[in-house]
């Protein structure tokens, strides 16, 4: 008994990474994360769903002769998005290697892409709006119901970084450790739900 | 609980008291993480919900007692049973057996100190109690949601209910939602990560595998719900078109995104039931469940097809033939693990020595009920039945008989079976047989006449009827059973009440169960157990010698774990001890964080759009708050 780790205890960067490497199974966090991402997956899915339903009810998409979307920025965009797991991935190997001015840096580095991603997005967005409004018609409607939901996500996925990085400074407990993991899941899920819902969004000009 | 014969058990058992000892007064129920007095929390809330929504029924069957009554009048009508059904569902038999009976027993059955994020328990608790305020805050404005529970569209859209009725519903069920999810989240990690070391998956009480089973379902049932409420909000109040025909959207699509969860709804109700009957059969029986791991796959069975059959309340809307035979032989299929089912719960009463205690009456009854729900279940599948029949009281009768007498009547029996462990008393025995006759009797005669009233064409959701139909009869014997039933209920209540003031002490395990909750005394201490128990079969307490060993540990200072407030996280599949971790105790920023929730929800209903995302700003400060205090630091 001995033997088993009392996680909580590790208030530094060499104690949690220690206990990182003991572990057999994931943290309960990583638990945690893993089944918030199945719900907010299964969240998109059924926005997703809806665009195609409405999509299929209409022999003319978009509506009203609404343009479709231009695909080369928001591909663009969503590839570097996408390719931010990467910094991520490296920050939560990282902090778990007892690195912590590596893994501050790593996630800096993503979300000053994810911010620039968002930026880009909003401008997008605008643009849209002086081209068609959601109160004119059901693709109006479900096209910025669906973009809406995946930038608010990209959002608090900043939030959270920004958070989590703050903390990092203060000092590394174990707590923090898994901070940092939870939130680069919460990254790869983001990542992946962006490259959906683009494709979605482009579905009518590919 | 372990017999404290050496002193130095003794003191390990103070240490243990002394850390784990809840803070008193209101206060330290405000701010509690425990997960029994979250249970008992959530008791009371839904049971209060229980009883406005059974005041609802009451006045809906009184006022159909006569043909052409005026005592509610249709505006009235329509908010009562529509409250009825949102109540029922989602503030008292999902709070209630997931909440309440949830809370308090799955970390005492595998072995826990607590839930594995005590703080987003108390979290997922003030979140239901907002949410349920605020659904009531419209009723008692005069405007409830009055479209049914399933609110469909383009009923439920601004132009043909242009109150604040219809917001009241979709922003309500968004925030109840936000509630169950954290719930559910909190259970899966807590059965795969909190058990005791030895409970690996295959030792698991089938209570615990019914828990897994209704919290995969919520985790993956509850987003189409908010999507669709969502979608409805944005229809309603900022102009878009989703659900409005007129403008390219489409009505069916409410239905489908609405069924998609209202299915899987139907099993998350039940499951808890079939879980709390596993637990009351063998112990009164004194027998192991027959087919075990049958009954384990097709409690996972019956969650996973839920999500398969949501077309078949949808069989009148005028879908391609081709869709309604794939979702009716889906639905038949269900036939198989509830057959399973059912005949282990049988089987195993048959083959045990049954002792017809109350709370094994409540589950006779419950098998009864499932079974005449069940029949008329599958009568319902076959599409041409249900187009005959549909939007009829046969549609009732059926979900009645499976949400009120096979959903409920467990959770009746379950107040009854763990009543002496949650307050140290026993309840008195032959007034617990009278409230099983009168609930059983007013069940029956309250809800088997609608099969009659449907067959004979009498329409549901029509707020009276003419006379002369041949309906007044049956629907007076109906109004006649519902009062029996809530005589019923009340007698329960007053048996429990009076039994807490007054009732024999319990002892630690009154019924010989086999499950881990009897280990300790009763009620339980804060910290549960004053040694992690090990566990080597699925019937735990049937293993004598390996509660003599806890007893043995306690004076070693083995698995005491009283240096902290501390419990043992496990790996999933085998439950090997993997680490120990430190819990939170007591914690204000979920009741906080339930309160900028609420904001966030007025004021998306005030249309006060900015208000309410600076409140969502808000949200996250509190959160910043809430993780800035690290369980290692409490």
């Amino acid at each position: 008994m001995s033997r088993i780790p009392r996680s909580m205890e590790a208030t530094s960067v060499g104690e949690a990474a220690a206990v990182a490497r003991g572990r057999r199974s994931l943290p309960n966090g990583l638990w945690g994360i893993a089944l918030f991402i199945a719900t907010e997956a299964t969240m998109f899915g059924a926005i997703i769903a809806t665009y195609f339903y409405l999509r299929f009810k209409h022999a003319g998409w978009p509506l009203d002769g609404i343009a479709p979307p231009k695909p080369a920025l928001p591909l663009a965009i969503t590839a570097a998005l996408a390719a931010t797991t990467l910094p991520m991935l490296l920050a939560s190997r990282a902090v778990r290697a007892a690195r912590r001015g590596a893994a501050v840096g790593w996630i800096l580095f993503a979300m000053a892409v994810q911010c620039g991603y968002l930026a880009v997005q909003i401008v997008l967005f605008s643009d849209d709006l002086s081209r068609f409004t959601p109160d004119q018609n059901a693709y109006g409607s479900i096209y910025y119901a669906l973009l809406g939901a995946s930038h608010f996500h990209v959002l608090v996925g900043i939030v959270l970084s920004g958070w989590v990085a703050a903390r990092l400074l203060a000092g590394v407990t174990n707590y923090r450790v898994v901070a940092v993991r939870v939130i680069s899941w919460y990254w790869y899920f983001v990542a992946a739900v962006t490259v959906a819902v683009t494709l979605t969004q482009l579905s009518s000009s590919l | 609980m372990a017999t404290v014969a050496s002193p130095e058990a003794a003191r390990r058992v103070y240490r243990l008291e002394r850390v784990w000892r809840e803070r008193p007064g209101l206060l330290g129920w405000l701010t509690t993480c425990d997960h029994k007095r979250i249970g008992i929390l959530y008791l009371f809330t839904s049971l209060a919900f229980f009883a406005a929504g059974g005041v609802e029924a009451l006045l809906v069957r009184t006022q159909l007692i006569t043909p052409n009554n005026t005592l509610l009048g249709p505006e009235k009508y329509d908010q009562m049973f529509t409250m009825h059904g949102v109540t029922m569902v989602f503030l008292f038999v999902i709070p209630i057996s997931i909440g309440a009976f949830g809370n308090y027993l799955v970390p005492l059955m595998i072995g826990s100190r607590d839930m594995a994020f005590p703080r987003m328990n108390a979290l997922s608790y003030w979140l239901f109690l907002s949410s349920g305020i605020f659904i009531y805050t419209g009723m008692f404005l005069g405007h409830g949601a009055n479209a049914g529970w399933f609110d469909y569209v383009p009923l439920a859209s601004k132009q043909f209910s242009p109150g604040p009725n219809i917001d009241f519903y979709a922003l309500g069920l968004i925030f109840n939602g936000v509630s169950s999810t954290a719930a559910a989240i909190n259970f899966v990690v807590t059965i795969f990560k909190m058990r005791a070391p030895g409970m690996s998956l295959n030792r698991m009480p089938l209570f615990c595998f019914a828990f897994l089973a209704v919290s995969f379902a919520l985790i993956f049932a509850l987003p189409p719900l908010n999507v669709a409420c969502g979608f409805l909000e944005l229809d309603r109040r900022l102009g878009f078109h989703i659900f409005d025909v007129t403008h390219g959207g489409d009505a069916l699509l409410w239905q489908h995104l609405f069924w998609i969860f209202g299915h899987p709804e139907v099993y998350i109700i039940i499951l808890p039931a079939f879980g709390i009957a596993t637990s009351i059969i063998p112990t009164f029986t004194q027998r192991r469940m027959v087919a075990f791991p049958l009954v384990a796959l097709a409690e996972i069975l019956v969650a996973f097809i839920g999500f398969g059959v949501w077309v078949h309340h949808m069989f009148a809307t005028g879908l391609p033939s081709v869709t309604l035979i794939y979702f009716a032989a889906a639905s038949l299929i269900i036939v198989i693990p509830s057959g399973i089912q059912l005949f282990a719960w049988i089987t195993t009463i048959n083959t045990g020595r049954p002792r017809f205690a109350t709370p094994l009456l409540f589950i006779v009854g419950f098998i009864v009920f499932f079974l005449l729900g069940g029949l008329s279940g599958v009568m319902l599948a076959a599409i041409p039945f249900d187009q005959q029949i549909t939007d009829t009281y046969f549609i009732v009768a059926h979900f009645h008989f499976v949400i009120f007498g096979a959903a409920v009547f467990p959770i009746l029996g379950g107040l009854y079976y763990w009543f002496p462990k949650v307050t140290g008393r026993m309840y008195h025995e032959r007034a617990g047989h009278v409230s099983f006759w009168l609930t059983f009797i007013g069940t029956g005669l309250t809800f088997f006449p609608m099969h009659i009233l449907g067959l004979i064409g009498m329409p549901r959701r029509q707020y009276t009827y003419p006379g002369g139909m041949g309906w007044t009869g049956y629907n007076q014997v109906e109004t006649i059973g519902s009062y029996i039933l809530a005589a019923g209920l009340l007698l329960i209540v007053a048996n429990l009440v009076v039994s807490y003031l007054r009732g024999a002490p319990a002892p630690a395990n009154p019924w010989r169960g086999a499950t881990l909750e009897w280990a300790t005394s009763s009620p339980p201490p804060d910290y549960n157990y004053p040694v992690i128990p090990r566990v080597t079969s699925a019937y735990p307490m049937w293993d004598e010698l390996d509660r003599e060993e806890d007893s043995r540990n306690l004076t070693r200072g083995e698995m005491v774990l009283d240096e902290g407030h501390e419990t043992p996280a496990s790996t999933v599949l085998d439950a090997d001890w993997d680490e120990i971790l430190e819990m939170p105790s007591h914690s204000p920023w979920p009741i906080t964080l339930a309160l900028v929730a609420s904001g966030v929800f007025l004021f998306l209903l005030l249309g006060h759009w900015a208000v309410a995302a600076i409140s969502t700003g808000l949200v996250f400060v509190v959160l910043a708050a809430w993780h800035r205090q690290e369980p290692q630091e409490a």
